[in-house]
């Protein structure tokens, strides 16, 4: 397999990567960068436990090739959000509202929770399940989540909201 | 929420926000899969390729290069074959000569530098194996009981016996007889089974991972490694997620690491990837349950008649005690005279069944709120007039003979249930098959009632005593800090949050100077697994007691060097003597480390002395306490596609004194969630070939966000006074009454009683267009 070189943006500092194109970016970040925020769950782009944002899209880096990841990409994982005020809102939000149990499946809703706030600072309802809908979760049947994010929207300043 | 002073904080009946959840929000907590364990091998199984058969050989292909690779067999044992769990039958690993029983059973074990490589390794072995008709499913298990029950291959039989069921029968207007169904469920914790086997220069091992029980393997793993209990030292790594999945699978995963890493000298890792998780790991046993309860016109239940059996999968492992639990909640919620009910474990050749949250009640529990339904129609009752009519309450006698104490909040769970859902009232607008005026789907509302024993069955607790630490014993940046030291695992549930409430209240300090250490047997006695609904109730009154043992020793100490032994009490986090300037804690718990060293507090749990329980007659207090939930739950189903949405869940719990609500709303909001995909989404069997046909989460589904009903939790305390504080079992009793509040929901809103969980749209499709009746 070729080995592509690449320089992104990871968590807002140049990163240089070296690996085969069909590297997948959850094994770059976890093993080469020593992220271990991003989780590997299912391995197969179901579970969401490896969410990460690209460019500003959610993306489960479980099944992304890095060949597919040009120069100049921008990577946001677990470990950058808390650098976003954004960020720092939701994570609170999170233990206050009792949204964290066993652990394994929060980085990834954190990061997709941020990915759906950072578009849409005022969500429905409706609009914060679907913006998880991709993130299983086995043990807080999702209420307290779903209840954090919503607490977290409504603390973002009116000014940043779009 | 108790108001906080400056005298006294009560930390317990707060929602304290949980003290790991700092790393878990960040990302920086690490479980095993985050841990850069340097120089360690990988090991992968190698696994038999059919469900029933004879090995005959095991072929490393000479073509492949072995020089790097750790190949260990059956003959690599240590000790005996055996992993002894509940009995003796298991082997660790198959021998050639032997009989597989199940396929994926393990055969040998590879490891290697890189998990690649190992996995390579792991196919060019040729496995040999001279099938045999294996019997795959609980159906076939069924249909051989239905035609000769002698011949069905049970791996343990028990029953329950109160008054006698013939007279009951003679004595009734109507007999209500029926079968219910219910498949596998895959506990789908997020994070795979992993750990690491480090073996240690004096020949012990040490494992470390994704384990609920660690004195588990301490005790199962003796005979087959050749290694006493002392010589087997097991720790938690951040455990995501369990449900008992992580409970007693992890001593065999222990015990294949084990192999290579005794063999080589170097530790081994073996970490499952999501497919090999779910093909290869326990599931929920399935049941087969058949009531037949007689009745009188006044609705009085003169007999209840029950066979329970589970599909125990190829060999016992801990499925003796799932059955006693399931029998023991076959019944228990329901007034009645004369019972009988028979349990059985069938064997069958698939991977064997094990720990699932709820532990057999689910199942019991399913049968038996789906008979009552069914009990009430024949009597033409409303579902919630005669469960007020019928259900057990203070002072009623239970099946195994034991009277129900003022503990137990069933009535005010029933009540509450039926009045915050409005039940009465909305159980008029069901649709019964035929769309009402106005409604555009078939509406229903269905009710479960139910109990859940909290801790272990019978007298295990009196017999297992708990025992559990308190320590001050060191400095953390300079300042004291007191150590819980029990075996309880942190999964998620919270006891590390709960735990170091208990222990604040009972020190009279704050949560901060309070730490919570992950098990390691190495360091901790043995609290007992953290199982069985038992760790708030039982574990919980050890560290009260422990640290309340610690804090006489801190005021004793005070007295001496600080009051002229004058009677000194630690409260609010200060030395109080009458009389004397108050010293601050930090100061007392420095002055005694430096001159007298580590203080320890501790507890060893006892049952009340008029607790009795004979395991031969199966008679007795079958638990130490009961948990008590009513469910109910609304539904509306498609009649064209017959899609079905869960739209609005009640649940009124009666955990006893809660510790921390935040938490405990938790609890329940996950384990309805689990029963939800229990109930109408999560179908695995072993039908075709052996092998799990579920394998991946592209076909195992599980509820999203998207899924979920909106909730309403409410506790009632009723709480369990002998072992404050108070606490009773709370993990477990949110699984068991969600699937037959909504299978009662389904009928009353089809008109058809589906005996089979899950109901899928197809179930209710075929339900719907049957010429009556319902399901088989």
């Amino acid at each position: 397999m070729s080995t592509v070189q690449r320089t992104w943006k990871v968590n807002g500092k140049p990163v240089r990567v070296r690996a085969p194109a069909g590297r997948r970016l959850l094994d770059v970040l976890r093993e080469d960068l020593g992220l271990i925020g991003s989780k590997e769950s299912c391995g197969e782009g179901e579970c969401g436990a490896c969410t990460v944002i690209v460019d500003d899209e959610p993306v489960v880096s479980c099944i992304l090739p890095v060949g597919q990841l040009a120069d100049g990409t921008d990577i946001l994982t677990i470990e950058g959000i808390e650098k976003k005020r954004i960020g720092r809102l939701i994570q609170a939000a999170f233990i206050e509202c009792g949204a964290v149990q066993c652990g394994f499946c929060i980085p990834g809703m954190v990061v997709s929770s941020y990915a759906l706030l950072a578009k849409n600072p005022k969500p429905s309802a409706k609009a914060i399940r679907e913006g998880l809908s991709g993130n299983l979760c086995r043990c807080t049947g999702y209420t307290k989540i779903l209840a954090a994010v919503k607490l977290a929207a409504s603390r973002i300043p009116a000014a940043k909201r779009k | 929420m108790t108001k906080r002073t400056s005298q006294s904080v009560r930390w317990v009946g707060q929602g304290m926000p949980r003290v790991d959840a700092d790393g878990k929000v960040r990302g920086t907590t690490r479980y095993v899969n985050d841990v850069d364990y340097k120089g360690v091998l990988h090991g992968v199984v190698v696994r038999s390729p059919v469900a029933r058969g004879i090995l005959k050989g095991l072929v490393p292909d000479p073509a492949f290069d072995w020089s790097p690779i750790v190949l260990a067999t059956a003959k690599d044992v240590p000790g005996e074959n055996v992993v002894v769990m509940h009995d003796r039958t298991m082997p660790l690993i198959a021998e050639i000569g032997a009989e597989i029983r199940y396929r994926g059973e393990p055969v040998a074990v590879v490891a290697a530098r890189t998990p690649e490589l190992a996995a390579e390794a792991a196919r060019r072995v040729r496995v040999e194996v001279e099938e045999l008709p294996p019997l795959l499913t609980l159906q076939e298990a069924i249909a051989i009981f239905k035609a000769t029950p002698e011949k069905l291959d049970s791996m343990k039989s028990q029953d329950i016996v109160k008054g006698d069921v013939a007279t009951g029968f003679a004595a009734a207007d109507e007999i209500v007889e029926a079968e219910y169904w219910a498949g596998h469920q895959e506990q789908l914790y997020l994070e795979n089974q992993g750990l690491v086997v480090f073996p240690q220069k004096d020949g012990s091992i040490l494992a470390e991972g994704s384990i609920q029980c660690p004195y588990f393997p301490v005790h199962e793993l003796n005979d087959c490694l050749k290694l006493p209990p002392e010589k087997i030292r097991v720790r938690q790594t951040a455990i995501g997620g369990a449900f008992g999945g992580k409970e007693e699978y992890p001593t065999m995963l222990i015990g294949y690491a084990a192999l290579p890493a005794l063999k080589s000298g170097k530790p081994v890792k073996i970490a499952y990837e999501r497919n090999e998780d779910i093909l290869f790991t326990t599931k929920r046993h399935p049941v087969w349950v058949r009531y037949k309860t007689g009745v009188k016109k006044d609705g009085t239940l003169t007999a209840i008649e029950c066979d329970f059996i589970l599909d125990g999968g190829a060999y016992l492992t801990i499925s003796d005690v799932v059955m006693f639990r399931g029998i023991l909640h076959c019944a228990v919620a329901y007034r009645c005279e004369n019972v009988t009910i028979r349990g059985k474990v069938a064997r069958t050749n698939s991977f064997p069944c094990g720990a699932f949250r709820g532990f057999g009640a689910p199942q019991a529990i399913w049968g038996i709120e789906s008979h009552v339904d069914a009990i009430a129609a024949r009597l033409g009752r409303a579902p919630h007039e005669y469960r007020r009519q019928i259900h057990a309450r203070p002072g009623d006698v239970t099946p195994t003979g034991q009277v129900l104490s003022k503990e137990n909040g069933s009535t005010a769970c029933l009540e509450l249930a039926l009045k915050r859902a409005d039940f009465a009232k909305k159980l008029k607008q069901v649709s019964r098959g035929r769309l009402r005026k106005g409604q555009r789907k078939l509406y229903g509302v269905g009710l479960a009632f139910f109990a859940h024993g909290s801790a272990f069955t019978g007298d295990g607790e009196a017999k297992f005593k708990a025992k559990g630490r308190v320590e001050l014993a060191r400095l953390e940046g300079g300042k004291p800090v007191v150590d819980i030291r029990v075996s309880s695992t942190e999964m998620g549930q919270g006891v590390h949050t709960i735990f170091t409430q208990i222990a604040a209240d009972a020190l009279s300090l704050p949560p901060a100077h309070v730490r919570f250490p992950m098990a390691d047997t190495g360091l901790v006695p043995n609290s007992g697994p953290t199982v069985a609904s038992r760790t708030t109730m039982v574990v919980g009154n050890v560290v009260h007691r422990a640290a309340q043992d610690l804090k006489r020793q801190i005021e004793a100490f005070a007295s001496l060097r600080f009051f002229q032994g004058a009677p000194a009490e630690l409260r609010a986090s200060q030395l109080v003597a009458p009389g004397a300037k108050p010293v601050p804690f930090a100061k007392v718990a420095k002055a005694l480390l430096a001159e007298i060293g580590p203080a320890s507090g501790f507890f060893q749990f006892e049952l009340p002395a008029d607790i009795r329980w004979d395991q031969a007659t199966f008679k007795g207090d079958s638990y130490p306490g009961y948990s008590w939930s009513a469910n109910v739950a609304e539904v509306e189903i498609d009649p064209l596609t017959c899609e079905l949405e869960v739209k609005r869940v009640t649940a009124i719990v009666d955990v006893g004194r809660v510790i921390n609500p935040t938490l405990a709303a938790g609890q329940v909001e996950g384990g309805l969630t689990q029963a939800l995909g229990y109930a109408i989404m999560e179908k695995i069997g072993t039908g075709k070939n052996g092998l799990y046909d579920a394998a991946r989460l592209q076909t195992y589904i599980i509820p999203t966000a998207l899924d979920v009903p909106e909730y309403d939790v409410k506790f009632v305390e009723y709480p369990y006074s002998f072992a404050p504080p108070g606490g009773k079992g709370l993990g477990e009793l949110p699984m068991d009454g969600l699937a037959p509040a909504i299978a009662n929901a389904v009928e009353a809103a089809t008109g058809r009683r589906l005996r089979q969980i899950p109901i899928t749209p197809e179930s209710i499709f075929a339900a719907l267009h049957a010429p009556q009746g319902g399901t088989p």
